[in-house]
């Protein structure tokens, strides 16, 4: 028996292995924290003609999505026609501009992206302190804005209801409202808005971005986005009234007074945003990334295997689990079952049968089976061919039951072919010896013992983020290493014990 | 989960042994695997049993190839009762006993015929590993016949009872005396539903008694009180039992034996994997006798004798 500290040690390095290297993998290679955090995934397209009277020199600058916390932009392709194309970051905003000369026939650009958003946990910053006035502000409507009462404390609900139209009280002077409209009229209304929300000393931004539900519009939501002091609104420039938008069904484009979308020296013949639902999942996202990786782990990493042994090993890589979560039902819980692994076995030929056919089948094969063991005890058989007499019955079983599925049409039946045959086998001996020795009640109990950790088993292999993860970072083996190495030492009572020697406890 | 915390305390402090502790701290620490084959083949038992000195009812004939097997009763002179053992056999599956032989066939103690062509079968099936432990290929033997004493007549139903004593490095640690009853079909098998009756290792008297995990005070089938039979030969039983270490070198073991009218104790077979339910029928946590064994003094352990010695003094009831 080696040390106990020995022991320790080991354990201790197969957890902190995984965990290193999936820290490495996070950190340095940009690989998720949590690979199957959910999220959806939705393929945005932008369609813009512009064109000008006479050649000459046009700018259209488009803000456009890029990767940030709660967001992955994949696959981005642009089409520019004859204009040239450039891409800049400027503060929160990434920008395409595309320029060049545009005659009165127009120039045709396209953006397409894919990107999956996902709900992120932390709430939205606060800003850091006070914005200054947005620069197209000019000194007489800042003084304007600032003799518009917006009194404490309520300044923010009192903003929305200028908004509507409607002033608190004492109303503004005749000649100040006059100027406000006006205001409005030549500046717009969201460069009113914030100016207005600035005067009451709050930090409010324009934002411009596209609700991820499948649509066709022809520019993108504006919308004005207000910090309350605890979180950011979204409001309505029209109304005032509140948007609910939950973070993970926007995308936002732009951030700030005429940012999204502008077009210099040209005018817009047509513009067209669409949103799309992308039917692919976390597994074509993490596929996409690691492919076109060049980096070691990458190049090691599952996702560069040829796509039809990769299901293989998504399936391969959670049998540890299954056999760990069998060693504790056994050794720490202290259920019955038949054999060690069968169970394991048992829940893989489920996933080709699904669970209540597979069960079903499985049931059937252990009644007829048992019988046929019975009868067959009283001819004296011996041992091989006897064992060999069962397995052909087995096989005729499956066959039977392939035929009739396909007489029924109920394709489960013709997948029992997958069932682990060899091991029905041996598990209708056990029931049987079971039986024969410890009699029917024990026997029953090991067979549902065996079938309830079947059911356990084939839950965990079927857990798609779980096999994603696994199949992410396979490191994680090591670690269900070291929690088998904990179980094999645990010396403790198992449950079942508890009940088993209720008589030596004080209080039963 | 308090609940359940509290229930494993408990235990503990019942000195209760459980099935990953009898595994890891006992069985794998004490039993070597090449000791095994000494245990779980009845022919190796045998002789290093009675090379130690521990009767065993004795082997009248081994029987290794099928074409052995045809008239070999005749070979055994002027034995005609005995019972046809797998060598490899467990939990006593396979056994058959043999009262009397004639032109019929074996005549069973229960008074059925067996036709000899099934007895032979059903010895070609022990070679054939049937009951063996991993099914490999097996001997059967030919053991002389036991007659039980008629101490646990009026406490038994057929059968022939058992004394089990688990024995921790040479220390006899807890002992139980297993009854047949009808449910279990006249044999001493607890899971089918034999009684399991505690005996004192000082004294050798049985006490509290139970039968499919519930205490009971009589025999269900003879109605006689289970608790207060005194084991004769109860020294030389322990005895044997200690010696067991010395025969096997095994530190964990289950020491099966019985008593025959006219040889007395006999040993029939050892167990290197022994149930747990010998706590349960005597009440008494094995876990807390075991590390009483532990910390026994050196002297202890010297003899056999030594340690039966110190095992009557140290496990007396406190009454």
């Amino acid at each position: 028996m080696l040390k106990k500290n020995l022991t320790a040690w080991i354990v201790a390095a197969l957890f902190l292995f995984p965990v290193a290297l999936i820290a490495y993998r996070v950190l340095a290679l940009g690989y998720p924290l949590f690979p199957a955090a959910g999220g959806s995934s939705w393929r945005i397209s932008m369609e813009t003609r512009i064109s000008r009277p006479s050649l000459g020199q046009a700018v259209l600058t488009v803000g456009l999505p890029y990767q940030r916390p709660g967001l992955t932009v994949l696959e981005e392709f642009f089409s520019s026609g004859t204009l040239g194309l450039g891409l800049t970051r400027e503060g929160l905003n990434r920008f395409a501009i595309w320029s060049g000369e545009v005659g009165s026939e127009g120039e045709l650009v396209t953006y397409n992206a894919s990107v999956i958003v996902r709900r992120l946990k932390l709430r939205s910053t606060p800003p850091l302190r006070l914005m200054p006035y947005p620069p197209q502000i000019g000194e007489k409507e800042r003084a304007l804005l600032e003799r518009l009462p917006l009194p404490p404390p309520t300044r923010l609900d009192n903003a929305r209801a200028a908004i509507r139209g409607e002033w608190p009280s004492p109303a503004p002077a005749q000649e100040d409202l006059t100027a406000w409209r006006r205001f409005i009229l030549n500046q717009g209304r969201e460069l009113a808005i914030i100016g207005l929300l600035r005067a009451a000393r709050l930090n409010a931004r324009e934002v411009q971005g596209l609700r991820l539900t499948p649509s066709i519009r022809l520019r993108p939501l504006k919308f004005i986005e207000v910090w309350s002091g605890s979180e950011w609104l979204h409001l309505r420039p029209v109304s005032g009234e509140a948007l609910a938008i939950p973070q993970e069904q926007f995308l936002r484009l732009s951030t700030g007074i005429g940012k999204g979308f502008r077009v210099s020296e040209a005018r817009v013949d047509i513009s067209r945003w669409e949103v799309r639902r992308r039917l692919l999942g976390d597994w074509h996202l993490h596929y996409e990334r690691i492919r076109r990786s060049t980096r070691f782990l990458d190049k090691w990493s599952f996702f560069h295997m040829p796509r039809q042994f990769q299901e293989t090993f998504q399936i391969l890589l959670l049998v540890p689990i299954g056999a760990l979560m069998i060693s504790l039902l056994r050794n720490m819980v202290g259920f019955p079952t038949f054999g060690v692994f069968m169970p394991v076995l048992m829940a893989l030929a489920f996933r080709t049968t699904g669970l209540a056919y597979g069960l079903g089948v499985f049931a059937f094969i252990m009644g007829a089976g048992y019988f046929m063991r019975n009868f067959l005890d009283r001819m004296h058989l011996l041992l091989v061919p006897r064992l060999s007499l069962m397995l052909t019955a087995v096989i005729a079983l499956l066959s039977f039951v392939a035929l009739a599925g396909n007489q029924f049409g109920i394709r489960e039946f013709m997948a029992v072919g997958l069932l682990p045959f060899v091991i029905l086998v041996m598990v209708i001996e056990r029931f049987f010896v079971a039986i024969e020795e410890a009699g029917v009640r024990q026997g029953i109990q090991m067979a549902l013992g065996s079938a309830a950790v079947a059911i356990i088993a084939y839950s965990i292999l079927l857990w798609e983020q779980l096999q994603l993860t696994f199949f992410l970072y396979p490191e994680l083996t090591f670690a269900v290493g070291g929690a088998l190495l904990l179980i094999g030492r645990y010396t403790g009572y198992r449950l079942f014990e508890l009940v088993r020697f209720k008589a030596f406890r004080s209080q039963p | 989960m308090i609940n359940l915390f509290q229930a494993a305390r408990e235990l503990r402090a019942a000195g209760v042994l459980g099935m990953n502790r009898r595994n890891a701290d006992y069985i794998m620490a004490y039993n070597p695997r090449s000791s095994f084959p000494l245990v779980d083949d009845k022919v190796m038992t045998d002789y290093v049993a009675t090379t130690h000195g521990v009767p065993m009812p004795p082997i009248l004939k081994v029987i290794e190839h099928n074409s052995e097997i045809e008239g070999f009763e005749t070979t055994l002179g002027a034995t005609r009762e005995f019972a046809i053992k797998p060598a490899r056999g467990a939990g006593g599956s396979g056994i058959v006993l043999v009262r009397d032989w004639n032109e019929a066939g074996f005549i069973k103690p229960s008074g059925d015929t067996i036709p000899r062509k099934e007895a032979y079968h059903h010895i070609s099936n022990i070679l054939s590993g049937i009951f063996s432990l991993a099914g490999q290929p097996d001997r059967a033997i030919i053991q002389s016949l036991v007659h039980p004493d008629p101490v646990f007549e009026a406490v038994s139903y057929r059968g022939v009872p058992d004394i089990r004593i688990v024995v921790y490095r040479g220390v006899p640690a807890m002992a139980m005396t297993r009854l047949p009853t009808r449910a279990s079909d006249g044999k001493a098998n607890l899971h089918r539903g034999a009684i399991g009756a505690g005996i004192s290792i000082s004294a050798g008297v049985t006490r509290n008694a139970v039968c499919r995990g519930e205490v009971v005070a009589e025999h269900p089938d003879t109605g006689n009180p289970v608790s207060g039979v005194k084991v004769p030969y109860w020294p030389e039983m322990l005895l044997a039992a200690a010696r067991s270490f010395d025969m096997t070198g095994m530190g964990y073991l289950g020491v099966d034996q019985v008593i025959d009218r006219d040889r007395g104790p006999v040993m029939l077979e050892l167990n290197a994997r022994p149930g747990l339910a010998i706590q349960v029928a005597n009440r008494i946590g094995l876990w807390g006798r075991l590390q009483q064994v532990e910390a026994a003094p050196p002297e202890a352990f010297v003899t056999a004798e030594a340690r039966v010695a110190w095992a009557r003094r140290t496990f007396a009831p406190a009454a």
